[in-house]
């Protein structure tokens, strides 16, 4: 550890980091998007006359919780493609 | 690898051009073209398309007449669709896999709520329904400012994602194997134009909408006013 270059180290933890993260930031939005679904199935499977109410308040919700994946999603490509600490303290 | 930025395609009075602003501007001539083309030869086909965005709308907003709103979501749903599929086409980049385009897009969104909201009630009525309590104020403006702010990542980071995914697993195997995942980039695109315009058209309706629970929140706060100033009076 102590013979890599700083540059190397970062890149190196940045990797690490992106590879856990994605993990964990994938997993539990599509669980509660799993769940949202399970519900408004039984919603219009209870209540065939208000599938179409339903599954446009679903879709909306669902879009809603994506927004969460998708923020982890960009916070990862920054610091795969873009990352300020590279940048700043090891000239790119 | 270029995620975040684009290529710059020309510099315009000194000021760069990206790629994604061309893909735009053919878009916009393809689109003018191929609307004009139907309307001298089948013009069922449009009356079925403002059909669709009418019954969308109308799911969402509760109004007598949608037609003013309609120009401009009818509008976003068809430069929406045809730009999140563009990048089917080899050679062609989505708009929309564009930071720019989606932040220029959900501010047209934010300033098109508040003009309708004033449209329809008045600028001063529409101020006073904007925060009630009047404390509420700060948490209703860092609600405006984040809900703008994740409709355009929502949308950028879907269909750029959908390409990447695409690109990446193309560069891996180049033969069918990538078909799933654009079948895939296809439904993101045209739902992602779907939930763009519904949250557009929930806004918008928070604006417009009087509803009735306002009116009765209104009435019963001031009825509770008024008996605490009778029983301060008495006391």
């Amino acid at each position: 550890m102590e013979n890599l270059e700083p540059g190397t180290l970062v890149t190196i933890v940045t990797i690490l980091v992106t590879g856990i993260g994605v993990a964990i930031g994938m997993i539990v939005p599509s669980l509660m998007e799993g769940h949202a679904a399970v519900k408004a199935l039984e919603s219009i499977a209870r209540q065939p006359d208000a599938a179409n109410q339903i599954r446009t308040t679903m879709i909306i919700a669902m879009a809603l919780i994506e927004t969460s994946n998708i923020y982890v999603l960009l916070v990862m490509l920054v610091l795969l493609f873009a990352n300020p600490l590279v940048t700043r303290f090891f000239g790119g | 690898m270029n995620v975040l930025t684009h290529p710059i395609a020309f510099y315009l009075l000194g000021l760069p051009v990206r790629s994604t602003v061309v893909m735009t501007w053919i878009l916009m001539v393809v689109i003018v073209l191929l609307v004009l083309l139907i309307k001298k030869t089948n013009p069922a086909i449009l009356e079925t398309i403002i059909e669709f965005i009418l019954n969308i709308v109308g799911d969402v907003l509760n109004v007598d007449n949608l037609y003013p709103y309609l120009s401009l979501l009818g509008s976003l749903f068809i430069f929406l669709i045809s730009a999140n599929l563009l990048s089917l086409l080899p050679g062609l980049t989505s708009p929309t896999a564009d930071l720019n385009t989606t932040i220029a897009l959900s501010l047209i969104v934010f300033f098109s709520v508040h003009y309708f909201g004033m449209l329809k009630k008045g600028v001063w009525g529409y101020l006073k329904t904007v925060a009630d309590p009047i404390f509420l104020l700060p948490l209703e403006v860092i609600g405006q400012i984040s809900r703008s702010v994740a409709l355009a990542l929502r949308l950028f980071g879907n269909i750029m994602s959908g390409d990447l995914i695409v690109a990446i697993i193309f560069s891996i195997v180049p033969l069918i194997v990538p078909l799933p995942l654009i079948t895939l980039s296809m439904v993101t695109g045209v739902v992602q134009a779907y939930i763009f315009i519904t949250l557009a058209t929930l806004y918008i309706a928070s604006a417009v909408e009087i509803s009735q629970a306002d009116e009765d929140g209104r009435k019963t706060r001031k009825k509770l006013f008024r008996r605490k100033e009778v029983t301060n009076g008495k006391s």
